[in-house]
Formats: C-alpha cells, sequence, structure tokens
C-alpha cells in the first residue's frame, strides 16, 4: 500500500493555475498536461508527503488534490 | 561535457533507456527553460532517495530547471544530504571529500578555463551547512579569499540531518536536537556577512517559497560567477525529520522562516550590478 497524490482532474482543469506542480518536491512526479490543462501525477514516483495539498487546499482554497491509499500494480 | 556528449548517435535511439531519449527529446539541453515551465519538460535530475516532503530535495530540483547551460555545469557535492539527489542528475557530478569542495571546485574551475578557454564553463559547488560553514570552513573562505570563479550555494538545514542531528555551526541559539538535548549555547553564523567580508562579488539569501525568484538568482550567481569573481547563496532547506515538521507543513514552514530571518536578501558589487543592468537591456530589445 502506498499513499500517494490524485488530482481531481475534472476540478483542477478549471483554473490552469499549475502551482502544485512548481512545488513538488519531487522531479518528473506531479507534472502538468499541457492540452488538458490539468496536473496529474506519476503515482510510482509519488513519495505522499502532501505538500501538492496544502498548496491547492490550504494557500489557494480549491481542493483539487486529496490522498489516496494505492496498492502497487493500480 | 558539451551538447555533442550528450546526443544520442545516430541508429541507437531504440537500444537507449526511455528516461534518457526523453531527457534528449524534450528536456534541458540546449534551449533556454523558464522554471514556470516545470512539470512541462523532462527534468535533469531524476529519482532519488531523498525523504518525503524534503525541501532540500526541491531547492534542487529548482537549481537543475534554473542552471543557464546545463551541458556546460559540473556540480560539486559532499557528504551530506544534497549529494543523494545531485548524483542522481544528467549534469557531471564531482563527490568532494567532507570539507574539500571548494578546494576541488577551485582546481577544476582553473583547469577548464586552461583546457576550454574559448567557452564558458560552470562550477557549481552544492552543499551543506557542514561541509561548507563547519568542516569546509578553511577551505570555502579561502577560496573566497583567492577569488576564485566559481558559485557556492548553502542548502543550510540547520542540522546534521544525516548522522542523527548533530547541532552544526548554522543551528539557530537555544534550539535543542536529538544529540544536542541541553539546546544549542551559541548563535547561528552569518555565512552572508563573512562571505561578503571574504570578497564575493555576489551574495544572496533565500527561503524557497518563490520558484521564480530562487530560479533568477541562482542564474544571476552563476552569470557572475563567469566574468567577477566568487559568488554564494544561503538557502534555507529545513531538516523536516530532525525538526519533526509534518511534511505537508514543510512550505508553511519554509514561509514562516521567511518572515523571520530568511528574508530575501541580495547584495552584489557596483560592476556586477552594471553587467546585468546590461543583460536585461539587451533581453528586453531582444523581445522588442
Amino acid at each position: 500500500m502506498y499513499y500517494v497524490a490524485e488530482v481531481k482532474e475534472s476540478d483542477c482543469a478549471k483554473y490552469n493555475c499549475k502551482q502544485c506542480v512548481l512545488f513538488c518536491p519531487e522531479p518528473n512526479t506531479l507534472m502538468f498536461h499541457d492540452s488538458k490543462h490539468t496536473a496529474w501525477v506519476n503515482y510510482s514516483r509519488c513519495k505522499g508527503c502532501a505538500i501538492c495539498v496544502y498548496v491547492c487546499s490550504d494557500l489557494l482554497k480549491r481542493n483539487c488534490i486529496q490522498m489516496v491509499m494505492m496498492t502497487a500494480g493500480d | 561535457m558539451g551538447l555533442e556528449y550528450v546526443r544520442i548517435s545516430p541508429g541507437f535511439e531504440k537500444y537507449m533507456p526511455k528516461d534518457y531519449v526523453d531527457l534528449v527529446q524534450y528536456g534541458q539541453f540546449g534551449r533556454q527553460i523558464d522554471v514556470q515551465q516545470l512539470g512541462q519538460f523532462k527534468e535533469l535530475v531524476e529519482e532519488h532517495p531523498m525523504c518525503a516532503g524534503c525541501f532540500m530535495a526541491y531547492f534542487i530540483r529548482v537549481f537543475y530547471a534554473a542552471l543557464p547551460n546545463p551541458e556546460d555545469t559540473i556540480v560539486i557535492g559532499t557528504a551530506g544530504c544534497a549529494r543523494l539527489a545531485l548524483s542522481q542528475a544528467a549534469v557531471p557530478f564531482v563527490y568532494g571529500n567532507y570539507g574539500d569542495t571548494n578546494a576541488v571546485a577551485s582546481g577544476l574551475k582553473r583547469a577548464l578555463t586552461i583546457r576550454f578557454p574559448d567557452k564558458e564553463k560552470d562550477v557549481v559547488v552544492i552543499a551543506g551547512d557542514g561541509g561548507l560553514i563547519d568542516i569546509g570552513f578553511g577551505m570555502t573562505m579561502h577560496s573566497w579569499f583567492r577569488r576564485e570563479k566559481f558559485t557556492t550555494i548553502m542548502v543550510d538545514n540547520e542540522v546534521y540531518g544525516n548522522t542523527g542531528g548533530q547541532e552544526s555551526g548554522m543551528s539557530p541559539k537555544g534550539v535543542q536536537l536529538k544529540m544536542a538535548p541541553k539546546g544549542k549555547q551559541f548563535d547561528k553564523i552569518n555565512a552572508v556577512e563573512l562571505a561578503k567580508t571574504a570578497g564575493c562579488v555576489y551574495v544572496a539569501k533565500l527561503a524557497p517559497t518563490n520558484p521564480k525568484r530562487i530560479a533568477k538568482t541562482i542564474r544571476r550567481a552563476i552569470l557572475a560567477a563567469r566574468h567577477f569573481g566568487p559568488t554564494f547563496i544561503h538557502a534555507y532547506t529545513s531538516c523536516n525529520i530532525e525538526y519533526s515538521i509534518p511534511t505537508e507543513k514543510v512550505l508553511e514552514d519554509a514561509r514562516k522562516r521567511e518572515k523571520q530571518d530568511f528574508g530575501f536578501y541580495e547584495w552584489m558589487t557596483d560592476e556586477v550590478k552594471e553587467y546585468f543592468e546590461e543583460i536585461e537591456k539587451q533581453s528586453q530589445e531582444v523581445k522588442a
């Protein structure tokens, strides 16, 4: 079981803000999709620190990212 | 080093690892990247074993995105947390013994100047507070006294994080750590003033709360080091393990410290200031 971030893409696409991507400490993990205009997570690289949740929910009040438990292979 | 060294020989694309092909096709080599584009290109630094939520790892991520010429850069590090991520990047990395990073960098920069007289090769030291201000203090100061032309970046986590939490010269006064139960008795060393006195031409102090500003500072430090002399950046990169900061509060902590004692500070000599003004004027003319 892994604790990873998950982006609610339909909510995220409304804002086109990218702030969470700029504050993720892991390289090539929280990425931005150019055509869908949404952030997305490379689950196998996410370490579950939840800094993106702080940026999205606490700083920007947009609540587009949540932390979920995931099993390897999902 | 150099772009030719990075490119894949024709016909070998399908045999190379996917990550490497991505790095050449969608990476930073040979083009100028704005740090705001993070997440939309393949970054130089790869997966690394640093702790979840480590802000030193974040600073290093922005550092690599900010390099003006990654293909002509050598990074020097030493024992400590930072080398865990620095050694996982597609930029040559030299591991100095504990404390001698700036001596190694001095020799390397001089050798590169002789070997490539018509090319700019950047040397960047990026080490922790222990490596630069405690154990490497003499060599750091002497490289500045000699006015060696390279950049020194201190990623200051205010503790020896790798070895269980001993106090360092950069720990704040009174702080209790796992291996310093009585609390630190002395003040934090003022590294910025030391650097100014020792002859650095560009000195900055920051907390990593604004990626654009970090990138601008790093870029300026490297450009100034090419032509004028030693440059120094003091960056606050908290240790969330030894200081028991919950990972989701790491950015909040950095913002708090920025208001307290890590407010953005930048100092440069007059000639460096003129140089930057000229560069900015030129880039505006190009845009117009």
